[in-house]
């Protein structure tokens, strides 16, 4: 990393440092809505569909243990997505322009977004382990990480493309129709048809299969959860690398 | 007042619509909400220790799509207008103008998303007595237009500002006693119009405290996102 990436990189972590209520509210957030959705629900039996063929009988209580924090590490990443690629379309086209190169700039950027990632997932994986026992640790850590890092992604994009508003109720539709509603076994036992077609429905997969089974089943899931990653991560490179890039 | 507020007013509401996506979102989330959500609230809610009929559910629906998205709306509105609003009022509209008409383009929104969940909620599954049921819906928009003005006022990030708009509506959704039978809050905003608008969809009507409540709250959190408002408009010296 060149001193000019260094130097961003410092700047744009500083700018997040001066915000503790930002710090405060990706913690508190994920940790509120997945231990009071857990707290509040029956334990009615439920069966539903892992990957495989494989069936299991558990209850909604458990399946919001399972399913509460992917759901809330979407939200909350994917508007930190919209927003701190908003603050770079406002701040780095000044520094490309002063002699930064786009690409210095959109690590900085990116890095950030991958820190406020870590962060939520590991607020989310530590509140998960508080109110449920997974079956399987690692199938479950790996979906909450790459549900982050899609949905992440898909913020900055949306971010880079829309204005606030629209964008945070982009956020809003995409994330409740896909992870909270499509890819839920609590509204059915296993997803519908085009449900594939989803973002998170590779890691969604991978998530209930490592909540409630012991052995892996979800490989072929978690390698088109991978797509999706490669996919939007170069988008979201290109994108911003030309945002800032442009000089208008 | 109302004549000088009333263009400004038009233009901030053009301002928020100016991109395509954000009208095609405003209507579509609404009868999103209430058709798709709706369809597995009714099973869900029991899930959750509530007691609310599948009909309520879907009522409920219409409540909290509408009051999320004006919630939002209002504390951009806040948040990203303050320094074209100073400009607004010191050029001789005055803070009491700009806030009228911020608050005006907010309601007419606010209406809007209401209107499209109300007639969603209709066409899907009937309502018992559709005025009641509209105030209700009305007044769960009113209420989050106050909370997201409020949030506006001192959260000048829009990260924040929107992360807190979510912990508010997580509170209030949850602790509603429709959604779970532990009632960890004894009063939440949206408490009275929840309780209304799931009596509105059964065909009941509700005793007068409810109305009371109700609208002391919805119109309490007007007053509020007014002062909002007009706090985020006047020149600082």
């Amino acid at each position: 990393m060149s001193a000019r990436a260094l130097t961003a990189t410092a700047m744009a972590f500083r700018d997040q440092r001066r915000r503790p209520l930002a710090l405060i509210l990706l913690v508190v957030v994920p940790a509120y809505v997945i231990t009071r959705s857990i707290a509040a629900t029956l334990g009615t039996p439920r069966r539903i569909g892992l990957p495989d063929g494989v069936w299991v009988t558990t209850t909604m209580r458990d399946l919001h243990g399972a399913g509460m924090g992917g759901l809330a590490i979407a939200f909350v990443v994917g508007l930190v997505g919209v927003f701190v690629m908003q603050s770079a379309l406002e701040g780095d086209r000044r520094l490309v322009l002063a002699g930064f190169r786009p690409g210095e700039t959109v690590l900085a950027r990116l890095l950030v977004l991958l820190a406020a990632t870590a962060l939520v997932v590991g607020v989310s994986a530590l509140v998960t382990a508080l109110n449920f026992t997974p079956a399987s640790w690692p199938p479950l850590i790996a979906a909450m990480i790459l549900i982050g890092l899609i949905y992440g992604a898909i913020g900055a994009l949306a971010g880079a493309a829309l204005d606030k508003l629209a964008a945070t109720y982009l956020i809003l539709f995409v994330v409740k129709s896909d992870v909270g509603i499509v890819q839920s076994p609590m509204f059915s036992a296993t997803p519908g048809r085009l449900a594939f077609l989803l973002p998170s429905y590779g890691p969604s997969r991978a998530m209930y299969d490592g909540a409630f089974s012991q052995s892996f089943h979800a490989g072929s899931e978690l390698l088109i959860g991978l797509g999706w990653l490669a996919v939007l991560g170069v988008a979201v490179y290109l994108v911003l690398r030309r945002a800032v890039g442009s000089r208008t | 007042m109302l004549s000088a507020a009333l263009p400004t007013m038009t233009a901030f509401v053009r301002e928020h619509l100016r991109a395509p996506l954000t009208l095609v979102l405003l209507i579509w989330i609404p009868g999103f909400f209430v058709l798709i959500f709706a369809s597995v609230l009714g099973d869900f809610a029991k899930a959750l220790g509530g007691t609310l009929a599948a009909q309520s559910a879907t009522a409920i629906s219409a409540g909290w799509a509408a009051a999320f998205l004006s919630g939002t709306l209002s504390f951009f509105q806040v948040s990203s207008s303050r320094g074209a609003d100073r400009r607004l009022a010191d050029a001789g509209l005055g803070p009491g103008r700009v806030a009228f008409a911020r608050i005006g383009a907010s309601s007419a929104i606010g209406i809007a998303v209401s209107a499209v969940a109300f007639v969603t909620l209709w066409l899907r599954s009937g309502i018992g007595h559709p005025l009641h049921a509209g105030v209700a819906i009305l007044s769960f928009a009113a209420i989050y237009i106050g909370l997201g003005a409020l949030i506006g006022a001192f959260v000048r990030g829009a990260l924040e500002g929107s992360l807190l708009v979510i912990l508010v509506f997580a509170l209030d959704a949850f602790s509603g006693p429709q959604m779970t039978s532990s009632g960890a809050f004894a009063w939440t905003p949206t408490r009275d119009a929840a309780d209304l608008l799931i009596a509105a969809a059964g065909g009941q009507g509700s005793p007068g405290a409810d109305w009371l409540g109700m609208a002391a709250v919805a119109l309490g959190a007007l007053a509020v996102a007014l002062g909002a408002f007009w706090l985020s408009a006047r020149t600082r010296s």
